[in-house]
C-alpha cells in the first residue's frame, strides 16, 4: 500500500458574499501525496493553485473539504493550536526577500522558529548550524541580514526556516521563479537532495512546466479552479489527453532554434479569454478546439482512463488515446 | 554604414566626485532594416539600461551616458532637440515595457490613449480614430469599437499587452523594442504575443530588439542573439549558431542549466555556482572568472574582447572552444 502522507478531498474555496458572484477559487480539487515523492502543480495566473498552496499549509480554511496529513484530520482550528500538528506542513514563498523578516540575522530568524515551537531547546546553535549546512550554507552566513544575502542564498535561508520544525511536507510556490536564471538549477538540486535526505514530501506549485516535469512524480493540471488532468509526469506531460495540457505544453518555448522552428502554433482570438466564468458544462468549452455541443451542458469529471491517468473531458474519454494525444 | 540601428561603444553609470561607476561598461551593436535580435541577460547584466537610453530614457540623474554614441540612420540620437527626439519616439522607434498594466493610465480609455500617440505624431483626429481601430485588429482584438472605448482595468493582462504592441506600431516605426513584455503573461498569452510579433515583423519589415532574460523565448522568434554580463557583451552568434555551439562559457552553462526532455528525471542540473558579479565593483580581469570552469592565468589579468570564433560567432572569452 502507498504511504500517503497528505491527502486533500473535494476541496473548495469560495470567496465572495454569499449570492453576490461567488468566485470558485477551487471547485472539488481531491489530491494524495505519496511519502517522499512531489506533487507539481501546473497552470495559469487564476486556475487556483496559489489558494491551494494556501489552503494547504493552513493560511486559510476552505469552504468545505477536508485535509488529512498522515491520516489525521486537520482543521484549520486544530492547526492554531496544535503546533505539532501545524508543523507537520510548511511554506516556501516565491520572493525570499519579501518572505524574511529585514530586521533579522539568518540565525535570528532560524533561532525565532526554533523558540515558538520550542525545540532544540539549549543546543539552538547547534541546530541552526545544522540547518545551514543541510542547504548548504557556511557557518558564517549566520550573522548576515538578508540585504546581504543574493537571491539564491536567501531562497536558501528560506528552505533552513521551513526544514527547522522538521516537517513532513514542504509546499513549494514558485521557489524558482523570482531567481536568477544561473541560480535556478542549484536550488533545483538542493531540493532533490533533502528530499532524499529527510525523506520529505513536496507540494511543487509552478508554471514552468519544465521544471515541474523534471521535479514531480505526478502532477496536476489545473484549470479555473478545477483539475483538468492528473497522473504520472511523463503521463501528463509526454502524452497529454486534455486538450487544454495539450496547448499548455505547445505554449512553452523550448531553448531549441530547430524544434521552435517546426511547431506552429495557431493564433487564435484574445476575444474569447474574458469569457465569463460559465456555470453550465464543461470550463474548458469556450476556449477547447475539440468543443462538442454536449460539452456546453455537461460538466465532466474527472476519472480514470488508463493505469491512474485521470483526466476531466467528455472527448478524451470517449477518443482511443493515441488520437487525442496528437491533436 | 548601412546599419539602421547603431550602438557604439555605450558606457552608462552613475558619476561620482571620485570618476564614475561603470553599470553598462562598452556595448556596440548594430541592427539592420528587419532583422531580429534578441538580447539575453540576467537582472543587473545592463540590457535594460542600453535599451532605455537609445530613445534617451535613462533616468537622470543619478544615470547618465557617459560614453559612446546612438546613431540612428547615422544621425546622433544624443545630439538631436527636443523636437526631433520627440518624432524618434514612437516615431522611428518604438518600445514596449515588461508591465503592461502600468504602461497604460488607468484614467483614460485605451482608444484616446492610441489615438494621442498617432496625433502627437501629426495625424487628424479622423485618421487617428480609423489607424487605432485598423491597429487594433492588426493585433488580433476581434472587437476594436469594444477595446478602444475600455479602460485599462477592464481588458485582461494580454489585451493589455496587445494594446502596447497595438500602440507601437500605429505610427510604423521602423524599430520595435520590446523589454520583457511577455514576462508578466501566462505561457499561452506569451506564445499569442511572441506568434503576433513574428507575423507583425514579417509584414511590416520592422527590426525587433527583444530583450529577455529567457532562452526558450529567443529560440522561437530571433535571427541572432545578444548574451550580456556585467554589463557587457560576453558572446553574439546567429540564434542556431549559438544553440548548438556557444562560444562563451557563460552561454553554455545557461543552456545546460535548463532542464531538457533529455534530461533525466530528478538527476542534479548543471549547476553554473557562485552569483553574478556587481558590476560597478569589478576588478581586473574576466568578470566570469569566479563562476568559469574553463578559466586560466590571463583572464585573472585581463578582460577579453569579442573574439570572432567564425560562422558569426563572437565571445568574450580567451579560450577557443576547442580547448574546452
Amino acid at each position: 500500500m502507498v504511504d500517503i502522507v497528505l491527502r486533500a478531498t473535494n476541496l473548495v474555496k469560495v470567496y465572495g458574499r454569499r449570492g453576490r458572484h461567488p468566485v470558485y477559487a477551487l471547485n472539488d480539487v481531491s489530491l494524495d501525496l505519496a511519502r517522499g515523492t512531489t506533487f507539481g502543480i501546473v497552470g495559469e495566473s487564476g486556475c487556483g493553485k496559489s489558494t491551494l498552496a494556501r489552503l494547504l499549509v493552513g493560511l486559510e480554511a476552505p469552504t468545505a473539504g477536508q485535509l488529512e496529513i498522515d491520516g489525521d484530520v486537520m482543521t484549520l482550528h486544530e492547526r492554531q493550536h496544535n503546533k505539532a500538528l501545524a508543523r507537520k506542513i510548511q511554506l516556501v514563498f516565491q520572493d525570499p526577500f519579501s518572505s524574511l523578516d529585514p530586521r533579522l540575522s539568518v540565525e535570528k530568524a532560524l533561532r525565532e522558529v526554533l523558540r515558538v515551537h520550542d525545540l532544540h531547546r539549549g543546543h539552538e546553535s547547534e541546530r541552526v548550524a545544522q540547518l545551514l549546512a543541510m542547504v548548504g550554507l557556511t557557518g558564517r552566513f549566520a550573522t548576515r541580514y538578508p540585504h546581504e544575502l543574493s537571491g539564491g542564498q536567501a531562497q536558501r535561508v528560506a528552505i533552513a526556516r521551513a526544514l527547522a520544525v522538521e516537517p513532513e511536507v514542504l509546499v513549494l510556490d514558485e521557489p524558482t521563479s523570482a531567481l536568477d536564471v544561473s541560480v535556478r538549477a542549484e536550488i533545483v538540486n538542493l531540493l532533490v537532495r533533502i528530499q532524499d535526505e529527510l525523506n520529505l514530501s513536496y507540494v511543487f506549485v509552478s508554471h514552468d512546466l519544465s521544471m515541474v516535469r523534471h521535479l514531480s512524480d505526478e502532477i496536476a493540471v489545473m484549470y479555473l479552479g478545477r483539475i483538468v488532468e492528473m497522473g504520472g509526469y511523463d503521463q501528463v506531460l509526454d502524452h497529454p489527453l486534455h486538450p487544454y495540457t495539450v496547448v499548455l505544453g505547445e505554449a512553452i518555448p523550448i531553448p531549441d532554434p530547430v524544434r521552435e522552428r517546426a511547431r506552429h502554433v495557431a493564433l487564435r482570438s484574445e476575444a474569447l479569454e474574458s469569457a465569463p466564468a460559465i456555470t453550465v458544462g464543461c470550463p474548458y468549452a469556450p476556449r477547447c478546439p475539440l468543443v462538442e455541443p454536449y460539452c456546453r451542458e455537461v460538466a465532466p469529471t474527472l476519472l480514470d482512463k488508463i493505469d491512474g491517468h485521470f483526466v476531466s473531458c467528455h472527448v478524451a474519454m470517449r477518443e482511443p488515446i493515441a488520437d487525442v494525444s496528437r491533436s | 554604414m548601412s546599419a539602421l540601428l547603431s550602438i557604439e561603444d555605450l558606457h552608462i553609470g552613475i558619476k561620482r566626485r571620485k570618476g564614475a561607476e561603470e553599470i553598462v561598461r562598452g556595448v556596440t551593436i548594430e541592427v539592420q532594416p528587419g532583422e531580429k535580435v534578441g538580447i539575453v541577460g540576467e537582472s543587473g547584466s545592463g540590457k535594460t539600461l542600453t535599451m532605455l537610453s537609445v530613445l534617451r530614457l535613462l533616468a537622470s540623474p543619478p544615470l547618465s551616458v557617459l560614453s559612446g554614441e546612438v546613431l540612428l540612420d547615422g544621425e546622433d540620437l544624443a545630439r538631436v532637440d527636443d523636437k526631433r527626439l520627440r518624432a524618434v519616439r514612437g516615431g522611428d522607434i518604438a518600445m514596449v515595457y515588461q508591465d503592461p498594466m502600468s504602461s497604460l493610465n488607468p484614467l483614460l480609455r485605451v482608444g484616446s490613449q492610441i489615438e494621442e500617440a498617432l496625433r502627437a505624431h501629426g495625424a487628424d483626429m479622423a485618421t487617428a480614430q480609423a489607424r487605432t481601430r485598423d491597429v487594433l485588429l492588426e493585433v488580433g482584438l476581434d472587437d476594436p469599437e469594444r477595446v478602444r472605448t475600455s479602460f485599462p482595468h477592464q481588458l485582461s493582462g494580454g489585451m493589455i499587452q496587445r494594446v502596447m504592441i497595438a500602440m507601437a506600431l500605429a505610427t510604423s516605426p521602423r524599430i520595435l523594442i520590446a523589454d520583457e513584455p511577455t514576462t508578466a503573461l501566462d505561457v499561452t498569452i506569451q506564445r499569442q504575443i511572441l506568434e503576433l510579433v513574428t507575423s507583425l515583423q514579417a509584414t511590416t519589415g520592422m527590426a525587433v530588439l527583444w530583450v529577455t532574460h529567457d532562452l526558450g523565448v529567443v529560440a522561437s522568434l530571433v535571427d541572432r542573439v545578444i548574451v550580456m554580463y556585467a554589463g557587457r557583451i560576453v558572446e553574439t552568434a546567429p540564434t542556431e549558431q549559438l544553440f548548438t555551439r556557444p562560444t562563451h562559457p557563460y552561454t553554455k552553462a545557461l543552456l545546460e542549466s535548463l532542464p531538457g526532455l533529455e534530461t533525466p528525471h530528478r538527476a542534479p542540473l548543471h549547476q553554473i555556482g557562485g552569483t553574478p558579479p556587481d558590476p560597478t565593483r569589478l576588478s581586473a580581469g574576466c568578470p566570469f572568472r569566479f563562476r568559469c570552469p574553463y578559466k586560466i592565468a590571463q583572464c585573472e589579468l585581463e578582460e577579453p574582447p569579442l573574439i570572432d570564433r567564425g560562422e558569426g560567432s563572437f565571445a568574450a572569452c580567451w579560450r577557443d572552444p576547442s580547448e574546452w
